[in-house]
């Protein structure tokens, strides 16, 4: 029999890594110079958190999605509309877009709570598509299919930077406060009734847990996250594109980082996203020019990962990694 | 009123092909509870197959559409046994993302080996118009309802006919009694998987000389699918060719309803009243959407 170890530590390994990521992150732009580096480490720390909102509902709920686009889109068009028609500043956007996002979010949740599996993933593809439909068609309100340009004002109090280390930090409050949130989903009160509906949903019925309201906050919350994600990154990048913002490619994304890196625990997306984002932002510095042909390359390899870490581990690359990570330090 | 009987006849017609990529997924769906995700991808492979074979070897669009049926059985069959059959027994989740992980890989696939450029099959047949009453119709559309009509029927009575279509019908109302029966049942979910991906691939040649050949082209027509199979009843083939109808007469009310721009959002909007309302459809058996494997 193995002894108690001598002391316990602090952060279990999940969240030791976590920190590890974060500071990396906050000490980046004082240490890189390289903007292009420095976009793609804002950009790992985006999906990180998208990829985790997805995982509130997707992973911890058991509510699979195929359209967080929807809400994604949402977040971006009404953090661009009202700067360009009134003015206004883009935290009132933000909120705007996380608000309406989390009441679509509600009412999706809550008349589609009977659903599950795969017709759950149907219905939020037609929600994106409805939405898709409509912003790129109601030429009037959202200027239709070229997409809107944000005017850049910089300012924190207009939330737009100059140069790209301030988006580092941006972005990294972003996901510090949704890994918090989905930390408490995870393990919290809520984590463990979660954990029963997912396991077997009659069951949690049975001993008197509200699986409805559970399911329908757990997607409120995603939607609500994935919209100011949405509104970042339009602030972030200056333009939005309804083709982009609501496709079915984007949705795809965010569920592919939670699922390669794991959807049962909070650490999962985060390493999803750094595997994933590095990767693809390295291979379309290197793949650029006479080989940007070539583009469909590293796509033909995520569809192929995606089908060999589903069948062979369905708990993604986290435990993996954390078992890599131990057993380094017993090495050394 | 010209206007409304083209637009009439146009929306029958393009049903047809509807159809038959409907009642594919709806087979799929129907014998292994499992929504291919990847379908549309066959129907765009099914296109290339029509382009390429016209545009490498000269070879008649219909002799490919004559191919496609057995070429797409046996990439069907292949697709089930390398990639789909070890998660059958596996959460929806994994199912689902399998499939998933299949559509990137070959939408990527084909735009690596072919790039994303639009490309037209034009052929002879093309110029071959029938006017009938002032309505226009060129040979392709014709023979893409006949084709998919033909296709269809031929489906229908292999199910109601055949021991094996029986084997599939048993297996869609009762796994553990058809395998009782003494139905092997991953052969029926080899075969339903084979002959549904057919189905695609065969719509995909059919409508090659009619749409651009592009590696998303699978989207738009597998997006209208879903409606159609949800519409008529995951699972039901009947509901797949009444849910065609629906959406074909959609067509025409949307586009004069609320013009052709904004019809796809009708589609959609009825799609998610019916999976709201009825999600098991018009034909689907009432809780099949609460289906837990």
């Amino acid at each position: 029999m193995k002894g108690r170890p001598a002391f316990r530590p602090v952060l279990s390994a999940d969240q030791g890594l976590a920190l590890g990521l974060f500071l990396l992150a906050a000490l980046s732009p004082a240490v890189i110079q390289d903007n292009y580096f420095l976009d793609t480490i804002s950009l790992i720390l985006l999906w990180a958190a998208m990829a985790t909102a997805w995982n509130i509902a997707g992973g911890f709920a058991g509510q699979v999605s195929l359209g967080h686009a929807a809400f994604f889109g949402l977040g971006t068009y009404l953090v661009a509309l009202p700067q360009v028609y009134w003015g206004w500043s883009a935290w009132f956007g933000l909120v705007l877009g996380a608000l309406a996002a989390a009441a679509v979010g509600l009412i999706v949740g809550y008349l589609s709570n009977r659903l599950r599996g795969p017709y759950f993933a149907l219905a939020t593809i037609a929600l994106s598509q409805v939405l898709l439909v409509v912003f790129s068609r109601w030429r009037e309100v959202t200027k239709g299919g070229e997409g809107v340009p944000i005017p850049f004002r910089p300012g924190l109090e207009n939330l737009a930077f100059v140069g790209k280390g301030p988006w580092v930090y941006a972005m990294l409050v972003y996901l510090l406060v949704v890994f918090a949130i989905a930390l408490y989903f995870e393990r919290g009160r809520l984590g463990q009734l979660l954990a029963a509906v997912r396991e077997d949903e009659d069951a949690a019925e049975a001993i008197g847990i509200d699986t409805r309201r559970l399911k329908v906050l757990a997607i409120v919350v995603s939607a609500l996250l994935t919209a100011i994600g949405g509104a970042l990154w339009a602030q972030s990048i200056g333009f939005v594109d309804p083709f982009y913002v609501f496709s079915i490619d984007l949705s795809v994304k965010m569920a592919l980082i939670a699922i390669i890196g794991g959807m049962a625990r909070a650490i999962g997306p985060l390493i999803g996203s750094v595997l994933i984002v590095s990767t693809e932002s390295y291979l379309r510095a290197t793949l650029s020019g006479p080989q940007a042909g070539q583009t469909g390359l590293y796509l033909i390899i995520y569809g192929l990962v995606l089908i060999l870490v589903v069948r062979f581990l369905p708990q993604g690359l986290a435990p993996l990694m954390l078992r890599l990570l131990r057993w380094g330090k017993a090495g050394a | 009123m010209e206007a409304l009987a083209q637009l009439l006849v146009t929306s029958l017609l393009l049903a047809g092909v509807y159809a038959l990529v409907s009642v594919g997924l709806t087979l799929i769906f129907g014998v292994m509870r499992l929504v291919n995700f990847a379908h549309g991808e066959y129907l765009m492979l099914g296109m290339y197959l029509a382009f390429w074979s016209f545009n490498l070897w000269r070879l008649d669009p219909y002799l490919a559409v004559l191919a496609a049926g057995p070429v797409f059985l046996l990439v069907g069959l292949a697709t089930y046994y390398l990639v789909v059959r070890p998660v059958v027994p596996r959460p929806h989740t994994v199912q689902i993302f399998t499939t998933v992980g299949l559509s990137i890989l070959l939408q990527n696939l084909a735009l690596f080996l072919w790039t994303g450029d639009f490309r037209f099959l034009r052929t002879e047949y093309t110029n071959v118009v029938y006017k009938l009453d002032g309505v226009a119709l060129n040979f392709p559309q014709v023979a893409a309802f006949g084709v998919s009509v033909g296709a269809t029927l031929a489906l229908f009575a292999f199910l109601k006919w055949s021991w094996w279509g029986m084997a599939l019908r048993a297996t869609a109302q009762d796994r553990q009694a058809a395998v009782l029966m003494g139905i092997n049942v991953d052969r029926a979910y080899g075969l339903a998987f084979a002959v549904g991906i057919a189905l695609a691939g065969l719509a995909g040649a059919l409508i090659a000389p009619l749409y651009a050949v592009y590696p998303t082209a699978g989207l738009q027509f597998v997006l209208v699918a879903y409606v159609v199979v949800v519409l008529g009843g995951l699972g039901s083939l009947i509901g797949a060719l009444v849910g065609s109808l629906v959406i074909a007469l959609l067509d025409v009310v949307g586009a004069f309803l609320v013009g052709v721009a904004w019809k796809e959002a009708l589609y959609f909007m009825v799609f998610l009243l019916v999976l709201l309302v009825r999600p098991a459809g018009f034909f689907g058996q009432r809780g099949a959407e609460e289906f837990r494997a």
